[in-house]
């Protein structure tokens, strides 16, 4: 036993109903507590589904635990009628499985006909199993039951799209941003898998020429079983950044033989390169940065961080312990420290230790960032209802490189302004008051042979807070060097002027 | 058994975990130790993680596979209390065991004495698993652990019983001081360690109708008096709670002026509710309180689908509904059915499947919201009706606003993400 009050990674449960639910076309039964089928509130929720939820709960009640049979069938039979799909995907939650009814044996006992769906269990293990691992097998498993063996490629190039889902991140936009960009290349998206992919779209998964994903960790089985039965070719990039875009364009390009000027024109909106170049962005670099989340984002992330913006990493991490080596041959170059835990303390120790000035995190760094006054941006689940935005935020594609600057903008200073603040002080600025740190006002103690005039008081007053210290130690300095009693303006000014600051 | 027309299937049943959330508000010096899966953990954090911030006060041993192959629950659990208590120093733990244990038949409230001997730390072991009971009757099982607890006693008192706001609590308060009627104690109490003493004179007051296990232990254990109830939902509710406790020490108190008065400073929400259709299908355990109150506002309430009705316990209420249709525990889509054919002006659902019925064309109110809002008494009552209220209006509000241009809303569903949604139709290129 072990206390947990947050963790990143739900149970194996809500990972398979994630990836079965989000196929259009299949409905999860789940074999629980009531209480287990919460996930059915988040789809609700979060993607503010406004259709029945595509998961039911099979509850276990009193009855059960008095030894009565699971009764799974008249679930699955009432999903089918009512429902009418073509796949209803049976799991259970660890509560349930601890009791270890015979659910093959109930179902078996359905009487031929009666349901018109066809019935899978995934092959997960309701504890050993994590959500993340839960759902790529369980896309894997489900990809492999219906594709079709012996389909010929689509006459035009085509490419499967992996890893999306219902209460992925961002992933709605994610796609919008790749199918513009595949539109630009006469590229036809076969299928995207599993948000919305029904039974006949999988059928004809052998038929892309090229699988490509927007998580690697959730798509490598399906991308590996797709590999080995159709010999499609995958990219394990995933396009996060300008150059990231290109690199993935670049090796999808070469793979599908696509002109190059086609893919310098899908580039045409691209503007992060161009960004980093401007005056206003200047600023950015050397800021120093963590990164954690899921393996693909943060190793994503941190390149286009690094690359494209000259900021400097100072930690990149994830949850996804199993992906740990992953990320360290991803990231190494970038950064000395790869963190790879699944307890948010490490990650807020690590937050404390270093003190960038940016964090890119999930919720839980949102909230771990904010103790120590380090603005946070989230980029990776777990999420929370703000991302899941009704506009297009995407992360992927030259899009979703757009957006990460914005990001990127909304959680700094800005550049022009940071000046104008350091130069003029925070005072009467309006609302640029506000971004000055809370703290950093209190009185700097002066030696006390030293008579300060409070028109001098007042010019000091307006140095940045950040060196006022330094320079009122300099100004002293001279003062006392020099045997001056009272330090008035013209004092300041000489000192500055023979010390500097 | 698979011709299941009308058998109970598939209800939208919230954990009976989510009291936790108003508990430990409720109970500052408390902590709740729920013993469970990473399936009640991530309830709890997805429910209540907002928290997190605030050092929660709540959180789960998680069950590992030792602990599934029947490891011993105290060896595990006294750690985790001890660590528990080293960090947050609460005055109580509530000690909840969930459907885990008790498909094991881990004893997990066996523990509590030894905890509470180790820990120095009162430790009230409450049932905390959703197999029977629905959502809110986690505060029953967690008062119960408490009247468990409570000392005796052989004075008359009465006992308020049901977790309220400090404002709902003034009024009680003041309302029986007016009556002159012993100054009321409230369980729970800001300090998980104040419990009021329950004997023969005691009566207890439950303030919500999801209370039977307590009061049903306090009658049978301690002779504790529970007067036959109409729980202060609304002025009719407040009226008729009142005048019971009044009637329980032996006093005639008449509170129809006051109610009348209640229902005058009420009329605005309440003229958007008269002559529109309200239809419950929730599981707050609240469904009866509320159709009532409305019914008495002058709504038609068609139907009421609820978890679970208490024969007894809810008579009063049920008695006042004469006449509605009361469904206890039906079939998600039986339910669906009838609001097609009924198609009522608004209906309470749950979470789970408010966004659908909208999708489906009904206005709908969230319910858990219910459980949430200090509405009881008469001071409560504006706020309740507030609450249906705002619905109809702000559904009025945007078909207004949509019948202006004459267009529809896109529900979003599956078909929404799927890739030919983004082909311009054939009959508009």
């Amino acid at each position: 036993m072990k206390l947990a009050v947050w963790a990143y990674q739900a149970p194996a449960h809500v990972g398979v109903t994630k990836a079965a639910s989000s196929f259009s076309g299949i409905h999860t039964v789940l074999r629980a507590p009531k209480g287990d089928g919460y996930g059915a509130i988040m789809f609700a929720m979060f993607e503010r589904l406004g259709v029945v939820p595509p998961m039911t709960v099979s509850a276990m009640s009193q009855e059960t635990l008095a030894g009565a049979a699971a009764d799974i069938g008249r679930a699955i039979v009432d999903v089918d009628r009512r429902l009418a799909p073509e796949m209803i995907v049976v799991t259970r939650s660890a509560t349930a499985a601890v009791l270890q009814e015979p659910l093959d044996g109930e179902i078996a006992m359905i009487p031929a006909g009666t349901v018109k769906a066809e019935i899978f269990q995934p092959d997960t293990h309701p504890v050993r199993d994590t959500e993340i691992s839960a759902f790529a097998k369980t896309v894997c498993q489900i990809v492999d039951h219906f594709a079709v063996d012996g389909r010929a490629r689509t006459l035009e190039p085509s490419v499967n799209i992996i890893g999306p889902s219902l209460l992925g991140f961002h992933d709605w936009a994610n796609v919008e941003s790749l199918r513009r960009l595949f539109d630009d290349l006469n590229v036809k998206v076969n299928a995207v898998i599993p948000l919305g992919a029904s039974p006949a779209d999988l059928r004809a998964a052998g038929a892309a020429w090229l699988n490509v994903t927007t998580a690697l960790e959730l798509a490598r089985p399906t991308l590996e079983r797709l590999h080995q039965r159709f010999g499609t070719p995958y990219l394990e990039t995933v396009p996060y950044g300008e150059l990231g875009t290109t690199r993935f364009l670049g090796e999808l390009s070469q793979i599908l033989e696509i002109p190059k000027e086609r893919v310098r024109y899908s580039a045409r909106n691209a503007k992060l390169g161009w960004y980093a170049r401007t005056v206003d962005a200047h600023a950015l670099s050397g800021k120093r940065v963590g990164i954690f989340g899921m393996p693909s984002a943060a190793a994503g992330i941190a390149r286009a961080l690094a690359d494209e913006l000259d900021m400097r990493i100072e930690f990149a991490g994830t949850f996804v312990t199993e992906e740990g080596d992953w990320l360290r041959s991803r990231v190494s170059d970038l950064c000395s420290e790869v963190l790879v835990t699944d307890d948010f303390q490490d990650v807020a120790r690590a937050i404390d230790r270093t003190r960038p000035d940016i964090m890119f995190g999930t919720q839980m760094e949102r909230h771990s960032a904010s103790r120590f006054g380090v603005p946070c941006a989230v980029i990776s689940p777990p999420a929370h209802i703000l991302n899941f935005p009704l506009g297009y935020a995407p992360f992927l594609g030259y899009d979703g490189a757009n957006y990460l600057g914005d990001v990127v903008n909304q959680t700094q200073v800005l550049g022009l302004e940071h000046h104008l603040i350091e130069t003029f002080g925070p005072r009467g600025q309006g609302r640029f008051a506000e971004a000055a740190p809370e703290g950093k006002e209190e009185a700097v103690p002066t030696s006390s042979e030293l008579n300060w005039d409070p028109s001098a008081e007042r010019l000091v007053g307006r140095i940045p807070f950040f060196v006022r210290k330094k320079a009122r130690v300099n100004i002293e300095k001279y003062a006392r060097e020099r045997s001056i009693a009272v330090i008035d303006e013209a004092t300041v000014i000489a000192a500055r002027e023979h010390v500097g600051g | 058994m698979f011709d299941s027309g009308a058998d109970v299937i598939e209800r939208d049943d919230f954990c009976s975990l989510a009291p936790i959330g108003w508990l430990h508000h409720k109970m500052q010096d408390s902590f709740f130790l729920v013993v469970g899966t990473g399936s009640c953990q991530g309830f709890l954090q997805t429910a209540l993680g907002v928290m997190i911030f605030a050092q929660p006060r709540f959180g789960t041993a998680v069950l590992d596979e030792d602990d599934l192959a029947g490891r011993d629950v105290l060896t595990a659990l006294l750690p985790v209390a001890q660590a528990v208590v080293a960090e947050h120093a609460p005055k109580a733990i509530f000690l909840g065991s969930t459907c885990t244990p008790e498909i094991l038949k881990m004893n997990v409230a066996g523990c509590a004495p030894a905890i509470e001997r180790e820990t120095g730390v009162r430790v009230y072991p409450a049932r905390m698993d959703g197999f029977d009971a629905s959502y809110t009757e986690g505060e029953d099982h967690v008062l119960l652990a408490m009247v468990e607890r409570s000392p005796a006693g052989n004075d008359a008192n009465l006992v308020i019983l049901g977790c309220l706001s400090p404002i709902e609590e003034a009024e009680i308060r003041l309302e029986c001081r007016a009556m002159g009627l012993p100054v009321p104690s409230f369980l729970p109490d800001e300090s998980a360690l104040n419990l009021p003493p329950i004997g023969e004179k005691t009566v207890i007051a439950p303030v919500h109708p999801y209370l039977y296990q307590t009061c049903a232990y306090a009658a049978r254990e301690r002779g504790a008096r529970i007067p036959p109830m109409v729980f202060p939902y609304g002025p009719d509710g407040a009226r008729a709670f009142y005048e019971t406790l009044a009637a329980a020490f032996g006093k005639s108190v008449s509170y129809e002026e006051r109610e009348r008065g209640a229902w005058a400073s009420c009329e605005r929400e309440v003229e958007a509710l008269r002559g529109r259709s309200i239809a419950f299908c929730s599981d707050a355990l609240l469904e009866l309180s509320m159709a009532r109150t409305l019914r008495a506002a002058g709504a038609h309430v068609p139907f009421v689908a609820t978890p679970k009705v208490y024969k007894k316990f809810h008579a009063l209420e049920s008695q006042r509904l004469a006449g509605v249709d009361v469904l206890e525990a039906p079939d998600r889509f039986a339910v669906f059915a009838r609001l097609m054919s009924e198609h009522p002006d608004l209906v309470v659902a749950n979470l789970n499947i408010a966004n659908a019925l909208e999708g489906m064309g009904f206005n709908v109110k969230w319910s858990t919201e219910l459980t949430f809002q200090p509405i009881r008494g008469f001071s409560g009552a504006q706020a309740l009706f507030a609450m249906f209220a705002s619905a109809v209006r702000r559904h009025d509000a945007l078909a207004r606003g949509r019948a202006s241009v004459g267009s529809e809303v896109n529900p979003i569903d599956l078909n929404f993400f799927r890739p030919e949604r983004h082909r311009v139709p054939e009959r508009i290129a």
